[in-house]
């Protein structure tokens, strides 16, 4: 796996996580059955997000940057060639290709970061 | 649906080997059958989650769990070791009892939730400890989990 690719979604991973913390039942759940103090660990996340951030090379990181301030999934996964974050078809050629996570690619219809799930 | 229905014998590990609290969540993580890179993603978020705060809820219970890219759908596991293992948990007690839920970030069924609120609810359970330590085959996990009808 590419290790931009990688570290994509390592951040998207987080994204996700810190996304859960603030989600009303999730949290709940968090704060209720495991004894999380959501607060702290939305600060923890924020600062482990950063630091990821700067990992990212500058322009892979600006397009990311341009997706996240929007609010959108940065990175997508692939299943059966679909494409998760616009359900549109990606390439045919390139969803079957071998190694397909060995490169950073984009989907060409909603731009987010593809990640073929195996 | 059950929580029976999320469960099949080949994640069932009765015997975990591992001897730590990582070692476990990389065994667990193994049953997936994912490809090498993405069980070391996994095992990084779980890891991740853990530091936010321990998934022992107590009673030698265990429930880490995170969502991740790398899984196509919700995938639950469980394993037991009886020695016990240093979870950092909330009653400061070894976990014997280790439930896994890992899950994409969205799914069509939406049944991350409602999973962890189930395997939550089961631990809850009084009988519950004592009945998985009595535990001789995956079956019988199986057919415990069928018994409570959550």
């Amino acid at each position: 796996m590419h290790a931009q690719l990688e570290l994509l979604l390592e951040i998207q991973d987080l994204r996700t996580q810190r996304h859960g913390m603030e989600d009303g039942t999730l949290a709940d759940v968090e704060s209720d059955v495991f004894a999380v103090e959501v607060a702290d660990a939305i600060e923890i996340l924020d600062e482990k997000l950063g630091e990821l951030e700067t990992r990212l090379t500058e322009e892979i990181g600006e397009r990311y940057s341009r997706m996240a301030r929007k609010g959108m999934r940065a990175v997508a996964p692939v299943i059966k060639g679909i494409c998760y974050g616009c359900f549109m078809a990606v390439a045919t050629a390139r969803a079957s290709e071998a190694g397909r996570n060995s490169r950073v690619e984009n989907c060409e219809h909603c731009g987010r970061f593809l990640y073929h799930v195996v | 649906m059950l929580l029976r229905d999320f469960f099949s014998a080949e994640t069932v590990q009765l015997d975990l080997a591992a001897e730590t609290k990582d070692d476990a969540l990389r065994e667990l993580v193994s049953v997936f059958g994912l490809d090498g890179k993405s069980e070391g993603i996994l095992y990084k978020m779980l890891k991740r989650r853990e530091n936010l705060g321990s998934t022992g809820i107590g009673r030698s219970i265990a429930i880490p769990h995170c969502r991740s890219l790398v899984v196509n759908r919700l995938r639950v596991a469980f394993g037991r070791k009886m020695d016990g293992l240093d979870f950092k948990a909330i009653d400061e007690k070894p976990v014997r009892y280790i439930f896994l839920i890992v899950a994409p970030p969205l799914e069509v069924s939406n049944q991350y939730l409602p999973v962890l609120g189930k395997i939550a609810q089961f631990g809850k359970d009084p009988d519950v400890p004592d009945a998985l330590a009595a535990l001789e085959s995956p079956e019988d996990f199986l057919s415990l989990l069928e018994s409570k009808g959550i």
